[in-house]
């Protein structure tokens, strides 16, 4: 109960910012654009996919359209997770900071409620604003596509979950570094030095890290490292795989849930034992 | 009933990665507080005094000795349902209105939310918010944040109420309401733990007070018996008192001052009042009226202090 009133307050809090609004707003325009230019036209030939009158695909076999469709979904939702991560980030991080300011936290703590519990609601209303507009998005463009091109992709519209599972898996880290630097800065910096460089040189460590030292313990920590981080691009190929309705590799998702709740969990030991 | 109760409390605070510093916050500190009083602590900058009520609310974990509130042993959290705290400096999210806040933090006070609704408007009158209730607290004064924050700290109809500087950046007048309230809640049989820098404000209202200093507790008691020792008398007198009369009176008594028509003497007994008294109508010096002066908290506080650091 108070985990729902602290998610539906940080909800509320979340849509007082204008980073949301912003993000909001993109989607809204990316949605309106795709309702107004999408079209099909059918011929002798086959079907054509239009965009504002101008054909964007070759005449298709009519069981072709849907893995046109499906590719072009992809190109979607590999952009709206880009804007995900990028104003996601900026707009969430500063959540759990806010929280843990002098004058705040006291006003939380004097409440019957769990430091712990504190943190997940805090975490669960920052992602749930999350999921909210990454469904909004995607839910509109699904039906787009329904609607005007005949193409029902379910995995594109449970792609919604995925993406908001993986900006989770990220908030995890988020938070922890939040809980621990009781600041904003340090939590963005370190969620896009992870995303942009030290997840990429983890997932290509045996060509790039490999070659430093072939050290046995140097590879292991770097081995270990990669499993205790999420697995954020390999999770970004499952959803393209999802979208594309092919077989996925739900392993990098396993792994990066049990990431996500270590740093939690170190998180919430960090919280605990803090005198405020 | 005991309310608070602190056996043997320390806490020491580590500070500095490299050269670690060991500050000692309370050092064996014990206190008790009975159900249904207004208790003051009392203590100058960094004396210890939010430390102690953080302590008492699981803010701070204590480095050794035992705290109970409402005779359960902290930490716990589900007792804080039957506490309220205002700190000092608070901040509510400020994209919240008045009544918003008391809805919010009543919730997570483990009030059911229709039961908070039907408590927003007596306690937004009680603290005299209700003009101001749909207002973004971001817009609010400074009183006007002490008052919804009162407002809060009472949102679960608690049975302790920590508050930590609740007149702080408020009017006399709203200092005035403040207090009537802490002693309505009193008469409630609700115990009230004040942290106040204001003296005089503590000694109105206060039932017992605790002075604290360097983390260590120096003395508690009512406020009779902390300003007890020595009655200062003011004797208001017609005409001026001649030198000789001045000099029997100052062989009479240890401190004598005399200032126009006022004489100021400090005495211990009635009996020397009595003596004083006989020896200006003995000389014909018209008696215009007496005034018993005591020593104020702030006079009491200040010579504890003072003594504390002589020591």
């Amino acid at each position: 109960m108070k985990i729902l009133v602290l998610i539906l307050y940080t909800f509320r809090e979340l849509l007082s910012r204008a980073t949301l609004v912003v993000l909001a707003g993109i989607s809204t325009l990316v949605i309106a654009l795709t309702m107004l230019s999408i079209s099909m036209s059918e011929s002798s030939e086959g079907v054509t996919l239009q965009m504002f009158g101008n054909p964007i695909s070759p005449p298709l076999p009519a069981d072709a359209v849907g893995e046109f469709v499906r590719t072009s979904q992809v190109g979607l939702s590999k952009g709206l997770f880009i804007g995900i991560i990028f104003l996601g980030v900026f707009a969430t991080a500063g959540i759990v900071p806010a929280t843990l300011r002098k004058g705040t936290i006291d006003l939380y703590l004097s409440k019957p409620l769990g430091r712990w519990e504190l943190l997940l609601g805090k975490c669960l209303g920052a992602i749930a604003v999350m999921f909210v507009n990454v469904l909004y998005f995607i839910g509109a463009i699904w039906l787009t596509y329904g609607v005007k091109v005949g193409v029902w992709n379910s995995g594109f519209l449970f792609s919604s979950f995925s993406i908001t599972f993986v900006f989770a898996c990220l908030y995890s880290l988020i938070a922890f570094l939040a809980v621990l630097s009781r600041g904003s800065p340090i939590p963005i910096i370190g969620a896009f030095l992870y995303l942009f460089v030290i997840g990429g040189l983890l997932e290509s460590r045996e060509q790039v890290l490999y070659l430093i030292s072939e050290n046995t313990l140097y590879r292991s920590l770097i081995d270990g490292l990669y499993y205790v981080m999420p697995q954020i691009s390999a999770m970004q190929a499952g959803i393209t795989n999802q979208i594309m309705e092919t077989s996925i590799n739900w392993k990098p998702f396993v792994q990066s849930i049990l990431s996500a709740g270590l740093f939690f969990g170190v998180g919430v030991a960090v919280l605990s034992r803090r005198d405020f | 009933m005991i309310a608070i109760a602190a056996e043997s409390l320390s806490k020491t605070y580590t500070t500095g990665l490299v050269r670690k510093q060991r500050i000692n916050a309370l050092i064996d500190f014990s206190l008790h507080v009975e159900a249904g009083q207004i208790f003051g602590l009392l203590g100058p900058n960094g004396a210890g005094k939010t430390t102690f009520i953080k302590t008492l609310l699981s803010l701070v974990h204590p480095t050794s000795g035992k705290v109970h509130v409402l005779e359960t042993r902290l930490p716990n959290t589900r007792i804080r349902s039957r506490i309220g705290y205002l700190p000092e400096n608070h901040r509510f999210p400020g994209y919240l209105t008045g009544e918003q806040v008391l809805l919010y933090f009543g919730q997570l006070s483990g009030v059911g939310r229709s039961d908070v609704k039907s408590r927003i408007t007596p306690l937004l009158e009680l603290v005299g918010m209700s003009q101001w209730r749909r207002m973004k607290v971001r817009r609010y004064s400074k009183g006007m944040m002490q008052r919804i924050g009162l407002a809060q700290a009472l949102i679960n109809d608690p049975e302790v109420i920590f508050l930590d500087e609740p007149t702080d950046g408020v009017d006399p007048v709203g200092r005035k309401e403040i207090r009537d309230i802490l002693q309505n809640l009193k008469r409630q049989g609700k115990t009230i733990f004040l942290n106040s820098h204001l003296l005089s404000e503590v000694e109105l209202i206060s039932d017992r007070v605790a002075i604290l200093d360097k983390g260590r507790l120096l003395t508690t008691g009512t406020v009779d018996e902390l300003t007890a020792g020595g009655y200062q008398y003011q004797i208001g007198i017609e005409g001026t008192l001649a030198d000789t009369v001045r000099n029997e009176a100052s062989a009479m008594v240890m401190n004598i001052q005399v200032n126009g028509n006022t004489l100021s003497a400090e005495l211990k007994t009635t009996a020397e009042l009595n003596r004083l008294i006989d020896l200006l109508r003995r000389n014909n010096i018209p008696i215009t009226s007496i005034i018993k002066k005591r020593d104020t908290l702030e006079d009491s506080f200040i010579n504890l202090i003072k003594r504390e650091v002589a020591s």
